[in-house]
């Protein structure tokens, strides 16, 4: 119910000022001007001003009723007293009213094409995210049956080196699995409508470590190092989803690098907001890929090239959903001297 | 003859219940288990387990019930294994006392490193309340309790007073993670509720006394949204 109280005080304030500003408008051009035809033609465009900018027919309506009855009031000879068998009254408060209707009705309909359009916006990330998900859990899981009957159908024909590979790769691939499923209980964790996190201020070391940790346990060879500012940076965010970022970033950084052996995790103070970078020395990223990297829509591409069957898909675009929904931003790019920077970066306040 | 340590585990799902007791016999454990909290409930006192791995989902009751009222008159390590990951579910267990949380699926080797550090505990009595004395060491930090000084690399850190008292709590509990809340009720008392905001920046100041990179820290770990652990004593 809050809401619709905004809603309302902001209507309200929206109409009174455009009206106040129309009749400032006539009283100003009354002075330099003797005739008074203008009068009705600003109080129109004013009707037409506030179906535009409140919600509803309402407000136009109302409207378009004060400006008939203040125009007469105040700008039609008697001045300042109400005169309603003046002719043309009729006309002018008619066509007030026919304004005040139709532009509502458009701007009631332009809202609701908008809501349609987002609606079929979010559809569609869903759509993408489903069809991603179901492709990468499909890849592992065939293989970890495949490995596990392997052993089970052929046990005594395999040596314990056989077994213990086989084995090693179901554990890869159920790291895999679990890999996925962690990103898809950070984007529940989002809620329906995007914008229902929890936030709390935290300090940026201490995420990054917690990251950190995380990532060494996976890839204990790969070289780590932070770059912080002196000061003490505190952000507000909800940290286990930041977190999940910041593995997301450092896992394909490693995953999708092609030989990346040295990783660093840069934070800056950029005017109203932290950036947090990280920066690898791998390959880069291809830069055909560069444009529609967050958009999760990488899957049917890598499909069709078979370049590869683990992609960046749903950890990108979750990593995308996460900071939109901090009302952050992200960036991708290859860095001058080889390897990519993949970059975030949330509001201080 | 070698006495083994009893491990109860209260667990519903057969196939995880397979995999603790395979692992833990092959490490020399003694194994129970018990499917359900009622089983769990009448194997905890009458035979008397060393440790207890206890999952949240169980048939026929929340396993918190069960650590609530083991905790009204016993301080057995309690560890809690489960699939609840949102980090309230961690600090509910942590503050009800559990000794440790371990959220599935989790690796071999971290499981037995969790259930020797909990059994270690109980024996060293580090869990008694009481006065600290003495020394805390691990790597080049050391904590001296008598002096209320804690040094690095043999240098004393200069922490405040807060400071220290933050330190020294979390020596008291080395390797278990203690919340946010019990922390600040143990340094500013009850009716600083819900402030983070001052722990964080006290942490904050701490790390840049004992470690090299804060963002690297080799004593003092964060458990996002749950609290903060210290290492082990050597």
């Amino acid at each position: 119910m809050p809401k619709m109280k905004y809603l309302f005080i902001k209507n309200l304030l929206t109409t009174t000022a455009i009206l106040a500003c129309a009749t400032t408008l006539c009283l100003i051009l009354n002075r330099f001007s003797p005739s008074d035809t203008h009068v009705p033609l600003v109080f129109v465009l004013a009707v037409l001003f506030v179906s535009r900018f409140t919600d509803g027919y309402v407000y136009g309506i109302v409207s378009s009723m004060v400006a008939v009855a203040g125009v007469n009031y105040v700008f039609t000879y008697p001045y300042f007293e109400l005169n309603f068998t003046l002719t043309g009254y009729s006309i002018t408060f008619g066509v007030m009213l026919a304004v005040a209707c139709s532009v509502s009705a458009m701007t009631t309909r332009i809202k609701k094409q908008e809501e349609v359009w987002l609606e079929a916006e979010k559809e569609k990330m869903r759509g993408n995210l489903l069809r991603a998900v179901s492709h990468d859990i499909r890849t592992p899981l065939t293989s970890i049956v495949a490995s596990a009957s392997g052993i089970i159908e052929n046990y005594d024909m395999l040596t314990s080196e056989n077994r213990l590979e086989l084995v090693k790769d179901i554990r890869a691939e159920a790291q895999w699995l679990i890999r996925i499923v962690e990103n898809l209980l950070s984007i529940t964790r989002i809620g329906e409508d995007g914008a229902r996190i929890d936030k709390q201020e935290e300090l940026a070391e201490e995420i990054i470590s917690s990251a950190v940790v995380k990532f060494k346990k996976r890839f204990p060879e790969i070289r780590l190092s932070v770059k912080l500012p002196q000061e003490v940076v505190l952000v507000p965010m909800d940290g286990i989803l930041i977190e999940q970022v910041l593995v997301n970033l450092l896992e394909n950084a490693v995953l999708h690098g092609h030989g990346t052996t040295e990783i660093t995790i840069i934070v800056e103070n950029v005017g109203e907001t932290v950036s947090f970078a990280v920066e690898d020395n791998g390959q880069g990223i291809r830069e055909s890929l560069l444009p529609r990297l967050f958009e999760g829509t990488l899957q049917s591409e890598s499909e069709r090239t078979s370049d590869s069957k683990r992609n960046m898909g749903i950890g990108l675009s979750v990593c995308m959903s996460i900071v939109r929904a901090h009302k952050g931003n992200m960036a991708a790019e290859n860095r001058k001297t080889g390897g990519a920077r993949v970059s975030f970066w949330l509001p201080k306040e | 003859m070698e006495i083994k340590d009893r491990i109860l585990v209260v667990e519903d799902d057969r196939r995880i219940c397979n995999f603790f007791k395979t692992v833990l016999e092959a490490n020399h454990y003694d194994v129970l288990l018990a499917h359900t909290g009622s089983e769990a409930y009448s194997m905890i006192t009458s035979q008397c387990p060393d440790v207890v791995l206890l999952d949240l989902g169980l048939p026929d009751m929340d396993g918190l019930h069960i650590l609530k009222s083991v905790r009204e008159w016993s301080s057995m390590p309690v560890l809690v294994v489960s699939a609840r990951t949102h980090e309230k579910d961690k600090v509910e267990a942590l503050d009800l006392g559990a000794d440790d949380y371990i959220t599935k699926p989790f690796g071999t080797s971290e499981l037995l490193a969790r259930i020797r550090t909990a059994i270690r505990h109980t024996r060293t009595g580090l869990n008694q309340s009481g006065q600290q004395t003495g020394l805390f060491s691990s790597g080049g930090l050391l904590i001296d309790y008598d002096k209320h000084r804690v040094f690095v690399d043999g240098v004393d850190a200069n922490l405040t007073q807060n400071e220290y008292k933050i330190v020294s709590l979390l020596g008291k509990y080395a390797g278990k993670v203690i919340t946010y809340d019990t922390i600040i009720r143990e340094i500013w008392g009850p009716n600083m509720k819900n402030d983070n905001r001052i722990l964080r920046v006290n942490m904050a100041n701490i790390r840049r006394k004992i470690e090299k990179n804060p963002a690297q820290p080799q004593y003092i770990f964060t458990e996002v949204g749950v609290g903060y652990r210290i290492v082990e004593p050597d």
